[in-house]
């Protein structure tokens, strides 16, 4: 049984008076302990998409079903819960709570689960364990760099044992050494038989995932059509360029 | 989640703004003294006042006959009051202002007109010599009891019983000397002279008795000499409008109500200022949610339901004002047992007021903090997100 299952899912969004689609009939599936990538330019719809499955937002028609549990007709409260057990995200932004220590921000999750404190402490210590952040507990997120953020928000992720990971460009903000090194934790949970659901608009991270699924104007499409509409993208940006700089 | 760890996450967050947090509790602050102060004030005064009635015995009762032109009293009404029912002494009184003559020494005294008894029912005590008898009155003896002031005054010593003083060109000679009263509870017997009540009446050349004066044959038996009075004067007058009896009693009750409504009128006007130190909460907390909202985006997004989002600025709120409430009666406290005793303040402190304000301030925590609290909850996590 496919850990998700999205039929038919659309979002329709008002503009003035014109309706965009950030998402058109999109079907698509992910099964358990796989790890895929969502790519798209910015705009594509893929945010709306992370949103959707990560149950932050509701699609306007269409079936989700999330681990055998049908999410679209599901109550906000129901949702909450959902999102607190079965998803962890990791943003672009990190989104740390910046007055918490590190061991604080990880804690969190497991205090809405109403997880007694000496398991928290546990379960806490564990996770750091695995990205490798033990020496950090006690540090703010200002106190952090880049990279070590973004793990602290992996284990945040990670504390509640999720179905899903969901990763919307976790590497966008950072230098590629500490990209690499968050990659290298997403593989190394991969490996572990954790389910990776990574969004980015950046090819060569998605070509790691086991699959590659890319999205654009609200339609998951295959990657090579998307290949090709980016090299087609690209083309015209740089005659678009060379016609600015005969025009100047 | 657990309330514990909702009220550990409300001090986390007020701790880590304390500024903010201070100025949002010092309007809390100055409200919850200002109640707690006032109504101490108020309740110090009526401790006060009752006091000082007290003082004065309350085995007291004042009969005035309001109605002088239609209706005479004459003083053997009086004389058949006494014995009657619960009715122990009776004793007219009427006062005059008048020059009072020892040799070359003058001194301006309140000369009393009364009758036997009227030191009993005043609870005036005679250090040297004796009262007025009823042999005094009836045989209008040229006899005075003065207080200590005058007996200073005019001989400058006070064994004056037996000494010759003139009160309105008539010599009368001292046979009696009261007890020093001080002057710290109202008027005093000190600068007074009491004379037959009959020779009063020539002497001031007023007939009339306005007031007099009775007491019970016991503290308890006062309401019941107070309806003999009452019928008394009913059958002389006729007119319920035309007399007044009043107790010491009665004046005390009233007193103390005048003086509890003063204080509950101030405690009122504090309530005010408790009132805006609560708008003062809301608003700041309505900043804070919208300095939050991607704090509160983070938090749905990792599971916090919207009643954990509710509680924590609820929470918060209540944290703040109980906070300020406790500081408010703490200051309360101190100015009640150290500042007021040096400034010569009564003020009594009661439990009850202070346990009231800090109730007062919970509910106010709750009723200003909700509306914040349910902004921040029902903001959707994608739009908390993305804010910046």
């Amino acid at each position: 049984m496919s850990l998700i299952k999205l039929t038919g899912i659309t979002k329709r969004y008002r503009m003035g008076d014109e309706t965009v689609f950030a998402l058109d009939h999109v079907s698509m599936a992910v099964e358990p302990s796989e790890f895929v990538a969502i790519v798209g330019p910015s705009g594509s719809g893929k945010s709306t998409l992370m949103n959707i499955i990560g149950c932050l937002d509701a699609p306007d028609e269409g079936e989700y079903i999330l681990d055998g549990e049908n999410v679209s007709a599901l109550p906000d409260r129901e949702l909450a819960i959902l999102r607190n057990r079965k998803i962890g995200f990791v943003f672009q932004h990190f989104n740390l709570l910046g007055k918490l220590s590190a061991f604080e921000n990880v804690e969190l999750p497991l205090i809405y689960q109403g997880v007694r404190s000496a398991s928290r402490k546990e379960m806490v210590t564990e996770v750091m364990e695995k990205v490798g952040l033990t020496a950090r507990l006690k540090h703010r997120p200002n106190q952090l760099s880049g990279g070590q953020q973004q793990r602290v928000a992996i284990a945040r992720a990670l504390v509640t044992r999720p179905s899903l990971i969901l990763a919307d460009e976790p590497t966008g903000n950072l230098d590629s050494k500490s990209g690499r090194e968050v990659m290298d934790t997403f593989h190394h949970l991969h490996k572990m038989g954790n389910t990776i659901l990574l969004i980015t608009h950046n090819n060569r991270i998605a070509a790691e995932a086991q699959r590659m699924l890319s999205i654009q104007d609200g339609k998951v499409t295959c990657p090579e059509d998307y290949l090709s509409m980016e090299r087609e993208a690209e083309r015209r940006q740089t005659s678009g360029t060379d016609k600015e700089v005969r025009g100047a | 989640m657990k309330l514990w760890q909702a009220i550990k996450m409300a001090f986390k967050a007020i701790a880590s703004n304390k500024m903010r947090a201070f100025l949002t509790m010092l309007g809390i602050i100055i409200g919850v003294l200002s109640v707690t102060v006032l109504i101490a004030i108020g309740q110090g005064s009526t401790v006060q006042i009752t006091e000082r009635i007290t003082a004065l015995g309350t085995n007291i009762i004042t009969v005035q006959n309001r109605a002088v032109r239609q209706v005479r009293l004459e003083l053997k009404d009086l004389e058949s009051l006494r014995g009657k029912g619960a009715v122990n002494c009776v004793a007219p009184l009427i006062t005059s202002s008048m020059t009072l003559k020892a040799g070359t020494n003058t001194y301006t005294a309140q000369v009393q007109g009364t009758t036997e008894g009227y030191d009993i029912i005043r609870g005036y005590g005679i250090q040297r010599g004796r009262f007025i008898t009823a042999s005094d009155v009836h045989g209008r003896s040229y006899v005075c009891v003065v207080g200590v002031t005058v007996a200073d005054e005019l001989f400058g010593q006070r064994n004056v019983v037996g000494e010759k003083i003139r009160i309105n060109g008539m010599q009368y000679s001292i046979v009696g000397l009261f007890e020093e009263m001080g002057t710290d509870v109202g008027a005093s017997q000190d600068e007074c002279v009491a004379i037959p009540f009959t020779n009063a009446q020539r002497s001031f050349r007023n007939t009339a008795i306005t007031t007099f004066y009775a007491n019970a044959y016991g503290e308890e038996y006062v309401d019941q000499a107070v309806k003999t009075l009452e019928a008394f004067m009913l059958d002389k007058t006729g007119n319920e409008e035309y007399y007044a009896v009043t107790s010491q009693t009665q004046l005390l009750e009233s007193m103390a109500e005048v003086s509890n409504t003063l204080s509950l009128m101030l405690g009122g006007i504090a309530a005010i200022s408790l009132l805006v130190g609560g708008i003062g909460i809301m608003n700041i907390m309505l900043v804070s949610v919208s300095e939050r909202t991607r704090e509160i985006g983070i938090r749905k997004a990792i599971g916090a339901r919207r009643t954990d989002i509710m509680m924590q600025f609820i929470i918060e709120a209540i944290v703040l004002s109980v906070f300020g409430g406790l500081v408010g009666i703490l200051l309360a406290w101190f100015s009640c047992t150290t500042i007021a005793p040096r400034i010569g303040v009564a003020m009594v402190m009661s439990s009850q007021v202070a346990f009231l304000a800090l109730l007062f301030s919970v509910f106010i925590g709750v009723l200003f903090g909700s509306y914040p609290a349910a902004k921040a909850s029902r903001l959707l996590p994608i739009d908390a997100l993305r804010y910046e």
